[in-house]
């Protein structure tokens, strides 16, 4: 039979966001692949120049919807290396149990599209329940559901409320017995087998070569969490497994999703033990006023001046839920980014899709690609 | 012959005769019967007239009711509102109690609910959707960026406001509007159907 | 090489490339700025990837400073645990570097970003065609001389055109 190419998307009920999959097939055999993002592309790295050092977080939430949070802390990591600011202690637990939380709602979300995607629609409704207990959380604290402008150069914009930590710890004792009956419904369930083991394989040399990071790297047998190589923020002090699988396919990267759930979860319990015993300021004093921070209380004019500020450049790289994202801030002196350059793992998890789309069935595509888990606003920015 | 006294028949061929001095004139025969039989359609006309306003009389408060009571919205994501779109219709809010359910196909649809914000890039396949639905159909523009821009109103790619495109019925504010904000804009759609003003 | 250092790295890749490679001073969150000339950043980046074990190549991306283009590239070594930062100069009329796609697959699509954005040109590159906007866009938005406006401001001007 001649092949022949077949758009999949942008409006298709597979992709969650729009993007494009041209896929070139033999019959019902895959032999190439030509994905096509673009179509949320919102200029997000160009406004950043417009706009103060502290109002581009408002920007960060909407990079990447589900993970709002870690954008908002990616860019204020490589901010206050470029202008040279410390946080004080307690907002780096703050922003590490935001962290969590995030994590933890960014992979139930996957779980809840995902295994619908595949033909279970019981972890859809799941999954949308207790996400939406997370959801109140970061409601309690930020006053939002999905962005949240908490983050601050130099902190976090308040302290969590009282009686915040008994609240999450029930959550979280809600999510303990949650989590083994979430992997209950699939592992019992022969269509979910059938339809993830073996299909979209991506060996561990490949994804490598391709930069391909995040659960997908992980569930190859590649042992790297930059949570743990490369520490940032408070996360040496904090005790947690990396999860690693050794199935390059779309089992291995639900079951490595899965195990992250779960160290979230204890990371989250020991953070919360720090915050109670720890009480203190969550936003620097040393902040110069032009990055847009609050005004200050009257007779603490103690900010450094505008002008002549000093130039930098930051660079800073976290595991995100889907993978390592990156962000590099140039600091001209100005009271905006001269340059700010956000890297996305999806965008190029998305981009090596050829590497393991090739040889398999138009019907597994659903399947492979739901376990990339795209999130097109980040993938597009 | 004279274009000022003559019937409106005569005058068009004065006027190409006009225009095109090559083109041979129409018999006057042809004429006189193409005026004679001109009352046909306008019976016609006014007979299936009647009958459609009789049947619409008749069947429009049942179409109405059955359409604003199953909104069949097209089940897409955009960007972020899309999360709460979806989460409008998960256990907790469970939009399908008010007969909304996403559909997947355009041509099943009947409600565009444009959950987030729409590029440039994506506004042709944008409005091919929009034209692939049968009418009648009814537009949402949710959440500030369908509505005009947003936050990235000054960006280079982005079009300020789904009106542009498409004409829109309902605008919900909120940078996402919360699920209940949806609903809310979806019934109050159906507000406005019922009171036959969208 | 199990031994390698990153003291023992940055010495051997200035003195196989001589004048071609400058070493910058590092910042606190990189392991080490490294300035390379266009023409040998090839050799230079499969010396890296094969003998300093960087061998994931994270981002690709570039800064318009107007007088020049700065293309910049970050590898990340699992056995230094830690970015190294390469950096090119362009000039800003047809700026054009070497592809590196050639050592890390996984800079095609940032190489295609750069492209789209910047519009630097990678020499090399198997499928050098726009990623964001559409085929057919005009402009490189993140050069400088790419200015941003309210859309009323464009409509005016556009009716005063
Ligand atoms: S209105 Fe806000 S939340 Fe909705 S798509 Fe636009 S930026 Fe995202």
């Amino acid at each position: 039979m001649s092949e022949m190419w077949i758009n999949m998307g942008p409006q298709h009920p597979m992709t969650h966001g729009l993007w494009n999959l041209r896929v070139k097939v033999d019959g019902e055999l895959i032999v190439d692949a030509d994905p096509e993002i673009g179509y949320l592309h919102r200029g997000i790295e160009k406004i950043c120049e417009y706009r103060r050092y502290n109002e581009v977080v408002t920007l960060m939430d909407r990079t990447c919807y589900v993970a709002g949070i870690a954008w908002e802390q990616l860019y204020i990591m490589a901010a206050e290396e470029a202008l040279n600011i410390n946080p004080p202690p307690r907002a780096e637990y703050v922003r590490v149990l935001s962290q969590e939380l995030q994590r933890l709602s960014s992979h139930v979300m996957w779980y809840a599209a995902y295994v619908q995607d595949i033909g279970l629609m019981t972890p859809f409704l799941y999954g949308m329940r207790d996400r939406d207990l997370i959801l109140d959380l970061f409601q309690s604290y930020t006053g939002a559901r999905m962005t949240y402008e908490f983050m601050r150069v130099g902190g976090v914009r308040n302290d969590v409320p009282v009686g915040f930590t008994d609240r999450c710890r029930k959550v979280m004792d809600w999510f303990d017995q949650r989590l083994p009956e979430y992997e209950k419904v699939c592992d019992n369930s022969t269509i979910f087998l059938e339809r993830t083991k073996g299909i979209g394989v991506l060996k561990a040399a490949d994804c490598v070569n391709d930069g391909v990071t995040g659960p997908m790297l992980r569930a190859a047998g590649v042992d790297r969490d930059l949570r743990r190589d490369r520490p940032y923020s408070v996360y040496p002090e904090l005790d947690f497994d990396v999860a690693v699988y050794d199935a390059p396919d779309c089992y291995g990267r639900y079951r490595v999703r899965m195990e992250e759930m779960k160290q979230s979860v204890r990371i989250v319990r020991q953070v919360l033990d720090w915050l109670d015993r720890n009480p203190g300021p969550v936003l620097a004093e040393k902040v110069p006023r032009f990055v847009g921070t609050p005004s200050p209380p009257p007779g603490k004019e103690i900010y450094v001046e505008r002008r002549g500020y000093p130039k930098g450049r930051g660079f800073s790289a976290m595991e995100e839920p889907h993978g390592e994202a990156m962000a590099y801030i140039i600091n001209e002196g100005a009271e905006h980014p001269y340059r700010a350059k956000l890297r996305s793992p999806v965008f190029v998890n998305i981009a090596a899709s050829k590497d393991y789309l090739v040889g398999y069935r138009v019907s597994d595509i659903p399947a492979i690609m739901g376990s990339v888990d795209i999130c097109v606003g980040e993938s597009d920015r | 012959m004279n274009a000022t006294n003559t019937s409106g028949t005569a005058r068009i061929i004065t006027h190409v005769k006009e225009t095109d001095p090559m083109e041979p004139e129409v018999p006057f025969a042809e004429v006189e019967a193409v005026q004679s039989k001109e009352y046909i359609p306008v019976i016609k006309e006014t007979l299936t007239g009647m009958i459609q306003r009789g049947l619409d009389a008749a069947t429009k408060p049942v179409f109405n009711w059955a359409g604003r009571n199953s909104l069949f919205p097209l089940h897409w994501g955009l960007a972020c509102c899309a999360i709460e779109f979806a989460a409008g219709f998960g256990a907790r809010w469970d939009g399908e109690r008010f007969g909304v359910v996403p559909r997947s196909s355009p041509r099943q649809c009947d409600l565009l609910i444009v959950n987030g914000t729409v590029t440039w890039k994506l506004s042709h396949k944008l409005i091919t959707l929009w034209e692939q639905m049968p009418e009648p159909k009814w537009a949402i523009a949710m959440g500030n960026c369908a509505t005009g821009g947003g936050p990235f109103r000054t960006a280079y790619s982005v079009v300020p406001g789904v009106n542009k495109l498409i004409p829109v019925d309902v605008y919900i504010a909120g940078c996402p509007p919360r699920p209940e904000a949806m609903l809310d804009g979806i019934l109050r759609l159906e507000r406005l159907i019922r009171e036959r003003r969208a | 090489m199990t031994d390698l250092t990153l003291a023992t790295l940055l010495p051997a890749l200035e003195s196989r490339f001589g004048p071609d490679v400058k070493v910058l001073p590092s910042r606190k969150e990189v392991l080490g700025v490294v300035q390379v000339k266009g023409e040998r950043l090839v050799e230079v980046a499969r010396f890296l990837h094969d003998q300093g074990t960087f061998t994931h190549c994270a981002l690709v991306s570039g800064v318009d400073w107007i007088e020049h283009i700065e293309v910049l590239y970050h590898l990340w070594s699992d056995a230094l645990k830690g970015y190294l930062e390469l950096t090119v100069e362009t000039a800003p009329e047809e700026p054009h570097v070497p592809s590196v796609t050639s050592v890390w697959r996984g800079a095609n699509w940032h190489e295609r970003e750069t492209w789209d954005m910047l519009g630097v040109r990678f020499d090399g590159h198997p499928d050098l065609r726009r990623v964001l906007m559409p085929e057919g866009y005009r402009f490189h938005p993140l050069r400088k001389s790419f200015e941003l406006h309210e859309p009323e401001e464009l409509e005016v001007k556009a009716r005063h055109v």
